[in-house]
């Protein structure tokens, strides 16, 4: 059935070196540029077959916040597109395509063919690589929006060019807008701007997770690249000298993990990403950072493994991971965005947490947040707060912060488990960050007695309890769990996908209340327990295979998970999967 | 400005009785004092070995990290902290072995900050075993057969790599260590020592009177120019010799082997370490510039 003309979802599909993310994304600016919610969907390469590209991009007059698996329009760059996608299209979905690519009876006849000469347009308008242009033009003319949004977005493309290649581009694109109106004048989704619209940003979530970053007053970001992690150093290190940050692409995760403790260690706001396997590297450090009571941040972005695994896809199979790295025992703090908005509230509240506690905090995502973009409302800085906790940056250390001798005591034992820290530089301020055991002045050798050890290893791990008090609740959506036929259990980007299918679901009648597992460690045990008994059925949904966060409730709120939903294919979840499941179990 | 008694920490130290660590100690704690380095303008990082226990002995702002990975720490504070001086303790194992891709990589960032080696070719701490830098067919008890390979040449690896200041020096020499270490600490750049520190434990062949009759000092050479890399470089391959090779057939140069008064620091490079990096956290930043240029 024909969606609702409210929305849109368009592939763009070709040959690897297209420029199709590029074209798709440039479309997706033109829409939200206009008023219009996206989200995108980039996927590279294809398991089908090397090189073949893709850009699913979903347009809607209400915010979305996830892909769907319908598509109403396929923009055709080469044959192997119609192969692979056709059979996605609802019916009387459209098909653009060059018709010296293939003949128009190559389209199954359930679906429009909307023969557009993409390559004799682009050539006629002054080049062949114009080609996506020519293919957008025609998409917004069948779709009916206007080329203006899309004129702009190829105006400051091509600002540092020569003038006539914007405007060559925007010829092209008319062009292609006209070939496709004429062939197919009445298809049944057409959008418009939408006047005095709220202000919308479109970033991926590696954005999101550096202008947190930025906005916390982060002084040091390092890292080596590894994806889907790599474009968080390429932003930091694009707006290094515009904010004055020191950015350092180092030798290896194990450098980045201990330049950040280092640069922690004198009083920088400092943090570092990877995906899992990079993260692997950074473990033995990210525990030094627990023992020696450092403020770190440090984004874990999830790729399907072991190993090398699936580097361009999307899994969640790194809680336990996460939660578990490092030898021994430390307070840490895990946070798991779920969209481009937690990305960017939760990477702020990061550097507070770290610094309230002195110790690691993780925000642990996924490919799945960090490539793909999601119009978003702009990000509001008056929200932004610095908390440092109990730093001393300038002066003398406070008579607190001394021992009986009037020495300082880095690792003083105190009630709620965090010490005063004075940054070198402060006058009295020597003292010994340690990665061994340590007394409250940050001897190791004076570590090692029993009590010593008690008192330290106590002391930090007090740090848990405030960090419970401290750390972002679990975010409700839907229905009240107490009206629900059913309640979603979810942690990180399955958030999306979660919330399209509940709103699928609440059209079909049925009620459903969905709770997002924000911070999930220290787990939230009390509210998730309280949410598992008040909803009459659970399904609780996770990308990974063994349930990682199955396992969590079990062990932290001693009940049983009723129902599950996995999947580990490397792919992101689909609202209509869990729609599926939801209806098996009801 | 700290005296040498004021470095020392309320900690006795724990070396063995005649280790060379304690040469090292005094050396470093009296180039300190005579340099007038403030207390606050000073940060030291050990890694993890015998060296490292020296961490506990000095009363002074310092961190002591993981085994191998004291120099990222160290570049860390370096790199957001210009107010701070910079001096790094590592062993040769920690060093040159499991860290020593920092090593290279830190050599090549001409950071400006000093890393000291404690070599003393064997692994103290974890009871003999040997080291990167032991010599070829020494036997411990990782190697009851010799070691099979040829020591690092920490030197010539520095020089090759392009250091600014390598020097190499022997624990049993203070005063000459001392004025070693002054010249490596005032130098702007990442300066290399590497100090030949028995262990009279563990190292049964490298002892000091094994050091004693065959080290030399580099500026009695006639004529050697400590700014050619290339020499410094040949002087370099002493490192290498046989193990149970005479007093005379193996002398060892030690002093300052290269020296790059006027380089291009990492520091250089960063236009934006003007200040320290915590007071970018003082606030919130302003980054509305670049949410707008996301369309906000």
């Amino acid at each position: 059935m024909p969606q609702a003309p409210t929305e849109l979802r368009v592939r763009i599909g070709g040959e690897a070196g297209f420029g199709i993310k590029a074209a798709g994304q440039m479309l997706a600016r033109s829409f939200v540029d206009a008023g219009l919610e996206t989200f995108d969907l980039t996927e590279y390469p294809s398991l089908i077959r090397g090189g073949h590209n893709n850009y699913l991009l979903r347009v809607s007059t209400e915010p979305v916040y996830s892909h769907v698996e319908p598509v109403d329009v396929l923009i055709c760059l080469n044959r192997e597109t119609l192969d692979l996608h056709h059979q996605e299209l609802v019916d009387g979905g459209a098909v653009i395509f060059d018709p010296a690519d293939f003949p128009a009876e190559d389209v199954p006849a359930r679906l429009r063919a909307v023969p557009v000469p993409l390559t004799d347009i682009a050539r006629d308008s002054g080049g062949k690589i114009m080609r996506n242009t020519v293919a957008l033009g025609a998409l917004l003319g069948i779709v009916g929006f206007p080329l203006t949004y899309l004129g702009d977005s190829l105006h400051k493309q091509f600002a540092k060019k020569a003038p006539e290649i914007a405007e060559n581009n925007v010829a092209a694109a008319q062009a292609g807008c006209d070939a496709a109106v004429a062939s197919c004048p009445d298809f049944f989704v057409k959008l418009a701007p939408i006047e005095g619209a709220p202000r919308r940003i479109l970033v991926d979530g590696n954005e999101a997770v550096g202008m947190g970053a930025l906005a916390a007053g982060i002084g040091f970001y390092a890292a080596y690249p590894m994806t889907p992690a790599s474009s968080i150093l390429h932003f930091m290190a694009a707006h290094e000298r515009e904010y004055g940050v020191v950015v350092k692409h180092t030798e290896d995760e194990i450098a980045a993990m201990n330049m950040v403790v280092g640069a922690a260690f004198g009083g920088t706001r400092a943090m570092t990403a990877s995906a899992g396997g990079g993260f692997a590297l950074m473990v033995e450090a990210f525990g030094m950072a627990g023992a020696s009571e450092t403020a770190v941040v440090v984004g874990v972005l999830t790729r399907p493994g072991p190993a090398t695994g699936l580097p361009t896809w999307t899994e969640q199979s790194d809680l336990r991971y996460v939660i578990h790295a490092a030898q021994g025992e430390f307070p840490r703090v895990v946070l798991a965005p779920g969209d481009r908005e937690d990305a960017f509230e939760l990477t702020w509240k990061a550097f507070n947490l770290a610094d309230q506690l002195q110790t690691p905090v993780v925000i642990l995502g996924d490919s799945y947040l960090s490539d793909n973009r999601q119009s978003t409302p702009a990000y509001d800085l008056s929200k932004v707060t610095i908390d440092r906790g109990k730093l001393v940056t300038e002066g003398e250390v406070p008579a607190e912060a001394k021992g009986a001798d009037g020495r300082y005591l880095r690792y003083k034992v105190t009630e709620d488990g965090v010490s005063v820290r004075a940054l070198p530089g402060v006058k009295g301020a020597n003292q010994l960050g340690n990665s061994y055991e340590h007394d409250e002045y940050g001897f190791g050798s004076a570590g090692e007695p029993a009590e010593v050890r008690i008192a330290q290893n106590e002391k930090r791990m007090r740090k848990m309890k405030l960090a419970e008090k401290l750390a972002p609740p679990p975010a409700y959506f839907g229905s009240p769990p107490d009206a629900a036929d059913i309640g979603l259990l979810f942690f990180g980007t399955t958030k999306g996908p979660a919330r399209e299918a509940a709103r699928m679901l609440e059209r079909e009648g049925v009620k459903v209340a969905l709770m997002q597992v924000v911070t999930v460690f220290p787990f939230p045990a009390q509210e998730v327990a309280a949410f598992l008994g008040t909803v009459p059925k659970t399904l609780l949904v996770e990308g990974n295979f063994t349930g990682q966060l199955e396992g969590l409730v079990r062990q932290e709120c001693l009940l049983p998970v009723e129902n599950t939903l996995h999947r580990y294919d490397g792919r992101p979840f689909t609202p209509e999967q869990i729609v599926a499941r939801v209806k098996e179990v009801l | 400005m700290p005296t040498a008694k004021e470095l020392e920490s309320s900690m006795k130290p724990t070396w063995c009785p005649g280790c060379g660590n304690f040469g090292m100690f005094r050396a470093l704690k009296e180039a300190i004092e005579e340099l007038a380095i403030p207390a606050e303008e000073l940060a030291m990082v050990w890694g993890i070995g015998c060296h490292g226990n020296g961490a506990d002995f000095y009363n002074v702002q310092g961190f002591h990290g993981l085994h191998g990975r004291a120099l990222p720490v160290a570049t860390g504070i370096a790199l957001t902290r210009p107010d701070l001086k910079v001096i790094v303790e590592m062993g040769d194992g920690d060093g040159y072995g499991i860290g020593g891709n920092h090593f290279i990589h830190s050599v090549r960032r001409n950071i400006d900050m000093t890393a000291i080696f404690h070599n003393n070719q064997i692994y103290g701490l974890t009871t003999g075993q040997a080291s990167p830098t032991s010599d070829q067919f020494m036997k411990t008890p990782s190697t009851p057969g010799g070691v099979v390979e040829e020591p690092v040449n920490p030197v010539g690896v520095a020089v090759a790599q392009g250091a600014t200041f390598v020097a190499r020096a022997f624990a049993g020499d203070i005063p000459h260590l001392k004025e070693i270490y002054k010249r490596a600490i005032t130098h702007e750049g990442f300066s290399v020592v590497d100090v030949y520190q028995p262990c009279v434990t563990w190292n049964k062949m490298n002892t000091f009177t094994w050091f004693r009759d065959r080290v030399y000092r580099i500026e009695e050479l006639p004529n050697y120019d400590p700014t050619d890399r290339t020499k410094a470089f040949d002087l370099s391959m002493s490192t290498f010799h046989e193990l149970t090779c005479a007093p005379d057939e193996c002398k060892i140069p030690v002093g300052i082997f290269f020296e790059e008064p006027e380089s291009f620091t990492y520091q250089d490079g960063l236009p934006q370490l003007d200040r320290p990096m915590w007071k970018h956290a003082e606030k919130p930043r302003d980054i509305s510039a670049t949410i707008a240029a996301f369309g906000g």
